[in-house]
C-alpha cells in the first residue's frame, strides 16, 4: 500500500514513533491559536471599565488577532519553507508571549489591539501553520487519524483556558493574568522543540551514480527555486483544480460556519434560559467536540472512508447546514442540548477533516504555501461572518433566521462539494488510467522528481506516473 | 355663628335665622360658609408596621362625608399615583400581597370633586430596612481605589454607618480621614477608599442601616492584591517551560548520535541495495533500450 504513495516524496513518513510526540505538539499549538483569542473574552468586561470604552471597542481586540492570524498565513508558509517548522513555532511561541506580558503594561486600548491583536495574532499564525504541515510530513498512512488527534487541541485547550482565566482573573485581575497568560503562551515553545525536523535519509546521496546525480541536482534546483522569491506565492496552486473547489468551497462556507457558535448563547437567554445554563451549553458543546474529533479522524483512516475521504468532508458540512436548519425547531432548555450535541458532532467533524481534505487534495509538499494562501483569503468571511450575522438578527429581530442562513450556506457549500468532487474523482480516475497506460513503456521517469503533482487516491499503487502529468 | 350652627341641625325650627339667611349676604360670605362647613371627612384604617400576619394587608379609605360631588378616588405610594387604582367609589381599598420591606412607604387615598379641591388622608406603612444590594466581595490592586456599596429598601428612611471588623471588634468608619470617604443618601450609601494600601485596607466592612422601626447589617469583604502577586507564577510557569524544553532538547541529542548509527547501518545496505537496484535498473533500462 504506502510504498507507492512514499515514493511521490521523497522519503517515506515514519507514520508513528516520534510522529506521535509531534502530534503532541501540533495539539498544544493548534489548541492554543484557535482557543486563545476566544478565551480573552473573560476580562472584557474589567478592562472595558478600565480605560473606560465600549464593548465594540474592546471587542476589537479579539478581531484583530484572529484577523492577524488568518491574515499572516503566507508569512508563515514562506518561513515554514525556509526554515521548517520547529524554528517558526518557537519564535511564535515567544512572540505571543512577549505581546501578553507587554499588553499587560498597557496604558491604553490601543496598546491592547497593537500588543495583544498584532503581535499576539502573529505569534499564533506562526503557531498553526507549522503544525499542520509538519503532521502532514509525519504521517501518510495515518493521517486523517492523526490530523483529528491535532485538531482536538481546539475545544480541549479552550475548555482548560475558560476555567483557567476566570480563576486568573478573580486573583490577579487583568494585568497579572495577562502577565501570567504570557507565560503559559510560552507552553507553545514547549511544542516547538517537540517538532524535530522528520528524517528524510532516503533521499539517494549525491555522491554515488550518475543517474542518481542528476536527480539529486534536480532535486537541489527545486528547492533552490522553492526558496526564491518568485515562489513565494505559488501562483500554480490557482490552476489546481482540487485547490480551487476546497478554496472556493471553504470561503462561502466560512460566513455561515462560526456564527451559531458565537450567537448560541444570546440565542439560549433569548429563549428565556439562564445565564449559566446557556453557558452550560457551551462547555457540552466542547465536550462533544473534543470527542468527535479524534473519532472523525479514526474514521477518516479507514479503508472505506480514506480513498473518498472529500465526500466525507461534504457529508460533514452538509450535516452541519441542516443541524441548523432545524434548530428552530427545537423548544426549551432540552430541545437546545439536543441541538448543541449535534452541532457538537458536525462542527468536530468538519473541522478534524478541514485541513485533512487540503492535504489529500494538495499533497504533503505544497501544503505548507497552500493553508497559507487559504487562511489568508478566508481572512475575510471569518471576520465578517458573525457581524453580518448579528446585523441580520437585529434588523429582523429573530435569531431563527441566521439559522436559516447558516444552514441554507452550509447545505449549499455540502452539495457543490460534493458535486464537484465527484467531477474531481472521475477527472483523477482519467488521468490515473491514462497514466497507467504510459507507465508500461518509461518507468525510469519513476526517479525524476518533477513539479509536484496532485495526490489521488492511495491504494492502487499507480502514483509514480502521476508525476509525469501536469495538473493543468 | 349660632344660627349657622343651628342651621346644619334644622332648617324648619328657627325662623329668625331662616330669616336672616333671606338677607342678602355677601356672595364671598357664602362661598365661606360653604367651603368651612365642606372639608370631606375620610374614615382610614391605621397606619402599620411590617411585617403582618397573613399573606394580604389590606389598606381602607372611606369618604363618610362630603359637600361636593365626588368624582373619583385614586391611590398614591410615596408621593408619586399608583397605575389601575383609579375608581368612581366612596370606600376604596388598595391590597398589598405579601408585603416585603419594598411596599413600605407613605400611602395616600385621593378623592377628586367636582369644583372642591381633592381631599386625600395618609396611611404610612413602616419597616425596618432591608439591605438588597451590596457586592460581597471587592478584589483590587495596590494604590487603586475602590468603592464599597449598600442599597436599601423600607420606610423610614435609614441612617447609615460603616464599620471595619477587624479583631473581633467593629471599628466605626470615620468620614473625615483623608482616604475614606462616605456619600449616603436616602436608601443607597458608598463607601470609597483611595489609594488602597495592602496591609491597613483588607478585611471586612460592614454598612449599617437603622430607622426607628429596625436595624440590618451586611457585609462586604475587601481584597487588596499585591501588584508583585502575579511574579510568582510567572516564574513557576517560565521555570516549568525551560525545564521541559532543556529535556526535549537533550533527549533529542542523545538520541541523535544513536539515530545516526541505527540508521547508516540499514541505510548503508539499504542505499547500496537501492543504488544498486537503479544501477542494475537503469542498466536493464539501457540494456532494452
Amino acid at each position: 500500500m504506502p510504498p507507492a504513495a512514499a515514493s511521490k516524496l521523497d522519503y517515506v513518513p515514519p507514520d508513528g514513533g516520534w510522529g506521535w510526540a509531534v502530534v503532541l505538539g501540533a495539539f498544544i499549538s493548534i489548541g492554543f491559536s484557535y482557543a486563545f483569542p476566544k478565551s480573552l473574552t473573560v476580562y472584557f468586561k474589567e478592562i472595558q471599565a478600565y480605560f473606560s470604552v465600549s464593548y465594540s471597542q474592546i471587542a476589537w481586540v479579539s478581531s484583530v488577532m484572529l484577523a492577524t492570524m488568518y491574515a499572516a498565513g503566507p508569512i508563515a508558509s514562506i518561513l515554514v519553507n525556509r526554515y521548517g517548522s520547529r524554528p517558526v513555532v518557537m519564535v511564535g511561541g515567544l512572540m505571543v508571549s512577549a505581546g501578553m506580558i507587554l499588553a499587560s503594561f498597557g496604558t491604553s486600548i490601543v496598546h491592547l489591539y497593537l500588543c495583544v491583536g498584532v503581535i499576539g495574532g502573529l505569534g499564533l499564525a506562526l503557531n498553526l501553520q507549522p503544525s499542520l504541515t509538519i503532521v502532514g510530513s509525519y504521517f501518510l498512512v495515518k493521517r486523517p487519524l492523526a490530523n483529528g488527534l491535532a485538531m482536538t487541541g481546539s475545544p480541549v485547550v479552550l475548555f482548560t483556558l475558560a476555567p483557567l482565566n476566570q480563576f486568573l482573573f478573580d486573583s490577579f485581575g487583568w494585568r497579572g493574568s495577562f502577565l501570567i497568560l504570557g507565560a503559559i503562551v510560552m507552553n507553545c515553545c514547549v511544542a516547538g522543540a517537540l517538532m524535530r525536523p522528520v528524517n528524510k535519509n532516503i533521499k539517494p546521496i549525491p555522491k554515488t551514480a550518475p543517474p542518481n546525480g542528476e536527480v539529486s541536482e534536480e532535486k537541489q534546483d527545486e528547492t533552490k527555486s522553492e526558496g526564491c522569491l518568485k515562489r513565494f506565492v505559488d501562483v500554480s496552486l490557482f490552476r489546481h483544480r482540487g485547490f480551487l473547489i476546497y478554496l472556493i468551497g471553504n470561503c462561502v462556507m466560512f460566513f455561515g460556519l462560526f456564527a451559531p457558535v458565537v450567537f448560541l448563547a444570546p440565542y439560549a437567554r433569548h429563549q428565556g434560559i439562564d445565564e449559566y445554563s446557556s453557558a452550560l451549553l457551551l462547555s457540552i458543546f466542547a465536550v462533544v467536540d473534543m470527542f468527535v474529533r479524534p473519532s472523525t479522524g479514526f474514521l477518516g483512516n479507514t479503508k472505506w472512508i480514506r480513498p473518498k475521504i472529500q465526500y466525507f468532508f461534504s457529508f460533514a458540512v452538509l450535516f452541519n447546514g441542516v443541524c441548523h436548519l432545524l434548530c428552530p425547531l427545537a423548544q426549551g432548555h432540552a430541545g437546545l442540548i439536543v441541538y448543541t450535541v449535534f452541532f457538537g458532532i458536525a462542527f468536530g467533524m468538519l473541522c478534524a477533516l478541514l485541513f485533512e481534505t487540503l492535504m489529500d487534495l494538495i499533497g504533503a509538499q505544497r501544503f505548507s504555501t497552500a493553508v497559507g494562501l487559504v487562511t489568508i483569503i478566508e481572512c475575510g468571511p471569518v471576520l465578517l461572518g458573525p457581524p453580518i450575522c448579528g446585523a441580520l438578527v437585529d434588523s429582523l429581530g429573530d435569531y431563527k433566521y441566521l439559522f436559516y442562513m447558516c444552514g441554507i450556506i452550509l447545505v449549499g457549500c455540502g452539495l457543490f462539494f460534493f458535486i464537484m468532487h465527484y467531477y474531481n474523482y472521475k477527472k483523477l480516475e482519467e488521468e490515473k488510467d491514462k497514466s497507467a497506460s504510459v507507465e508500461t513503456r518509461t518507468p525510469e521517469e519513476e526517479e525524476v522528481e518533477l513539479k509536484p503533482s496532485p495526490e489521488s487516491p492511495r491504494f492502487d499503487g499507480f502514483l509514480i506516473p502521476n508525476q509525469i502529468l501536469n495538473d493543468r | 355663628m349660632i344660627c349657622l350652627t343651628f342651621f346644619s341641625f334644622s332648617l324648619t325650627y328657627n325662623l329668625p335665622c331662616f330669616f336672616f339667611l333671606f338677607l342678602p349676604l355677601p356672595s364671598f360670605l357664602l362661598w365661606l360658609i360653604r367651603v368651612s362647613s365642606s372639608e370631606p371627612s375620610i374614615a382610614v384604617s391605621e397606619s402599620v408596621t411590617l411585617p403582618v400576619e397573613g399573606d394580604a394587608l389590606t389598606l381602607q379609605c372611606n369618604l363618610t362625608s362630603a359637600n361636593d360631588v365626588h368624582q373619583e378616588s385614586f391611590w398614591m405610594k410615596n408621593g408619586e399615583e399608583i397605575p389601575d387604582t383609579r375608581s368612581p367609589n366612596k370606600n376604596t381599598e388598595y391590597r398589598l400581597h405579601r408585603p416585603r420591606a419594598d411596599d413600605a412607604g407613605v400611602y395616600m387615598c385621593v378623592y377628586s370633586f367636582e369644583m372642591a379641591p381633592p381631599g386625600n388622608a395618609t396611611i404610612e406603612v413602616k419597616s425596618s430596612p432591608e439591605i438588597v444590594g451590596h457586592k460581597r466581595s471587592e478584589n483590587k490592586n495596590e494604590g487603586e481605589t475602590a468603592v464599597l456599596y449598600c442599597k436599601s429598601l423600607g420606610y423610614p428612611l435609614p441612617v447609615w454607618t460603616w464599620r471595619k471588623f477587624e479583631n473581633g471588634v467593629f471599628r466605626e468608619i470615620d468620614n473625615n480621614t483623608e482616604r475614606h470617604s462616605i456619600s449616603s443618601k436616602d436608601n443607597y450609601t458608598e463607601l470609597q477608599i483611595t489609594t488602597l494600601d495592602i496591609i491597613a485596607d483588607p478585611g471586612e466592612y460592614h454598612c449599617n442601616a437603622t430607622n426607628i422601626i429596625g436595624s440590618r447589617d451586611e457585609k462586604s469583604i475587601l481584597r487588596v492584591r499585591s501588584l508583585l502577586a502575579p511574579l510568582w507564577p510567572l516564574l513557576g510557569v517560565l521555570f516549568e517551560i525551560i525545564i521541559l524544553v532543556i529535556i526535549i532538547v537533550v533527549y533529542e541529542k542523545r538520541k541523535k548520535p544513536e539515530d545516526l548509527q541505527d540508521d547508516d547501518d540499514p541505510a548503508g545496505p539499504v542505499k547500496t541495495n537501492s543504488t544498486n537496484n537503479h544501477k542494475d535498473k537503469n542498466l536493464r533500462q539501457r540494456n532494452t533500450n
